[in-house]
């Protein structure tokens, strides 16, 4: 099957559990060769359902009814409903191979216009099978040697936005990267008042609600600004931006007005539009795609929801090799795992400028990984004093190993 | 001199020696062989004793970064390896049947030394496997009742290692400056 197409048969699967899904996945790319491979239910040629399952018989008639793409079932019970294909448990990689090679054959009649479906006879189909069972017993003989992971790069991998390494900022390339608001120096106690920003008022504020919508919703849909274009994948926690980070930067930074607000649409997404296909970098991870938005949109402020004389908290280390690490990001991060701290605090404990907390907050906050200290426990003790390692200069020696090595 | 040394453990085939061969200053010394039992499922071969790589600093002190072989029945190893070490980086792959079990069995094992260090968690095999997500493994942690820092990881890549020894020398002093 491989051998014919470009690509691994895109399949969906159905009612199995986080664990049933991981397995299958992971059989599809191990022992059945990379036949095909797992993408999300809008993008899928074929449909695999464990008939097995509570919702089975539900999904069945549902995917009868609404997709015309070939099901594929796996059951303990022999099947035998008209246009399933039928896989009996526990699975064996030839059934399994042949059952995905039939549905092949079935799509990509499907995709010749030339050749009707009705076209698709039962002698053609008699001989698919025995192309399939040769290619089948290519396949398990090529298995005697040992499983090698796969050389060819699966749609997954060539995202390469979303599983790109963090770009670790140092001071001096920090002003550059995040810009700054004329006129406002946040470093300036004297100015904290106006060194607040509201996410609402900018487009961070759009994408967040729309992402929760696409969450609670479980539902692919697309923010439409009267910019470019966002496509949200709640399944995969995905984001699909039509701009680079340039153009994000810039668009990050201005404030919406009662014009452009009324621009702003949320609408579900039907089908893929092929440019996706295409430009699978433009995807990106949504938690890193959020806090690029955020830094840009803070420009060394802070969110106007915290109040800055109340000490935060910080819920978990945010996921720093996928995002981008402002400076002193892995130390405050440190610092408020150990306990909470008011803004000001971690600049004086820290010894390091204001925009450098602000917008590791902005960040943070925008993920929801930082909170208010609200108890008034929290207020009336002392932040938990720094336990000063006796190695200090050591640890200072390898983080300036590590700093200076960056790939 | 003394004698530092940070530790990678997890499981076989999380990338414990692919690890410290992207931040190894010297070609890491490996101590693989052909695997004959459950492990030759994953690979072709493993580590059976240790694997070690050195990080020169530039005032000619050595740190030792040391490997501990994955399979479960080294594990008289590990408190030999662990004496006088800096801190723990655990790596996990995510496309193991069960990488919390995993997790667990390590973090248990290593109790005593993450009590007296810490500990920062490497997730690898990410782009293979995206669940359990870094979120799921935070909720498995905070029922630990720790908060280590956890990371995706792609073991070849030495800006991610790199990242993941940082935050783990942070969480020992977030006083330390550069």
């Amino acid at each position: 099957m491989k051998d014919k197409r470009k690509s691994s048969l895109k399949i969906a699967l159905h009612g199995m559990d986080d664990r049933a899904y991981k397995m299958m996945a992971m059989y599809l790319q191990g022992p059945c060769k990379g036949a095909a491979v797992v993408v999300e239910d809008l993008n899928a040629e074929v449909d695999i359902i464990d008939a097995d399952s509570v919702k089975a018989k539900k999904l069945l008639e549902q995917r009868l009814t609404e997709s015309d793409r070939p099901i594929i079932a796996l059951s303990l019970q022999e099947l035998a409903f008209k246009n399933i294909l039928y896989v009996k448990k526990p699975i064996k990689t030839a059934d399994l191979l042949s059952a995905l090679s039939e549905a092949d054959a079935i799509v990509s009649a499907k995709k010749k216009p030339q050749h009707s479906v009705g076209t698709h006879t039962k002698n053609t189909a008699a001989l698919q099978a025995q192309d399939s069972i040769a290619k089948t017993e290519n396949l398990l003989s090529s298995e005697k040697n040992q499983l090698k992971k796969q050389t060819t790069k699966t749609d997954e991998q060539k995202k390469t936005s979303k599983h790109q390494t963090a770009m670790q900022l140092d001071e001096g390339k920090f002003s550059a990267y995040i810009g700054s608001v004329p006129g406002l120096d946040v470093n300036d106690p004297k100015q904290f008042p106006d060194a607040v920003y509201n996410p609402k008022d900018y487009f961070q504020g759009y994408v967040q609600s729309a992402l929760m919508v696409a969450e609670a919703k479980k539902q692919v849909l697309r923010l439409n600004s009267g910019w470019k274009s966002l496509i949200i994948f709640p399944h995969n926690h995905e984001v699909w931006l039509d701009a680079d980070d340039k153009q994000l930067r810039a668009f990050a930074s201005v404030a919406m007005n009662k014009i452009s607000a009324p621009k702003m649409t949320l609408i579900p997404v039907e089908s893929n539009p092929a440019s996706i296909q295409e430009d699978l970098e433009k995807f990106h991870n949504k938690d890193a795609f959020l806090w690029k938005l955020a830094v840009w949109t803070s420009k060394g402020r802070y969110p106007s929801a915290l109040d800055i004389h109340r000490a935060v908290f910080l819920k978990n280390w945010p996921n720093f090799t996928r995002l981008v690490v402002t400076p002193h990001a892995l130390r405050i991060s440190a610092l408020l795992i150990a306990g909470p701290r008011t803004l000001p605090d971690i600049v004086e404990v820290l010894k390091i400028k204001l925009q450098y907390v602000f917008v590791f907050i902005s960040a943070a906050y925008a993920l929801g990984l930082v909170g208010q200290a609200k108890r008034e426990v929290d207020e009336i003790f002392q932040p938990p004093a720094i336990k000063k390692s006796e190695q200090q200069g050591l640890l200072s020696r390898i983080l300036g190993k590590l700093r200076a090595n960056k790939s | 001199m003394s004698h530092y040394k940070i530790i990678f453990t997890g499981p076989v085939g999380a990338g414990k020696t692919t690890a410290i061969e992207s931040i190894s200053d010297t070609p890491p010394i490996k101590t693989d062989a052909s695997a004959s039992d459950m492990t030759k499922a994953k690979k072709a071969s493993t580590t059976v004793a240790m694997d070690y790589g050195i990080m020169n600093l530039a005032d000619g002190e050595k740190i030792h970064l040391y490997g501990t072989p994955g399979q479960e029945r080294f594990d008289f190893m590990w408190d030999i390896l662990t004496t006088g070490g800096i801190g723990l980086i655990l790596l996990l792959d995510n496309t193991r049947a069960d990488p919390f079990q995993d997790m667990k069995f390590f973090l248990d094992s290593f109790q005593k030394f993450i009590a007296e260090t810490n500990v920062a968690i490497g997730v690898t095999q990410m782009d293979l496997s995206n669940k359990p997500t870094i979120n799921d493994y935070h909720i498995q942690l905070q029922g630990m009742g720790i908060k280590p820092p956890v990371f995706s990881v792609d073991a070849r890549v030495k800006n991610d290692v790199s990242i993941l020894v940082q935050s783990l020398l942070y969480s020992l002093d977030p006083g330390i400056e550069v």
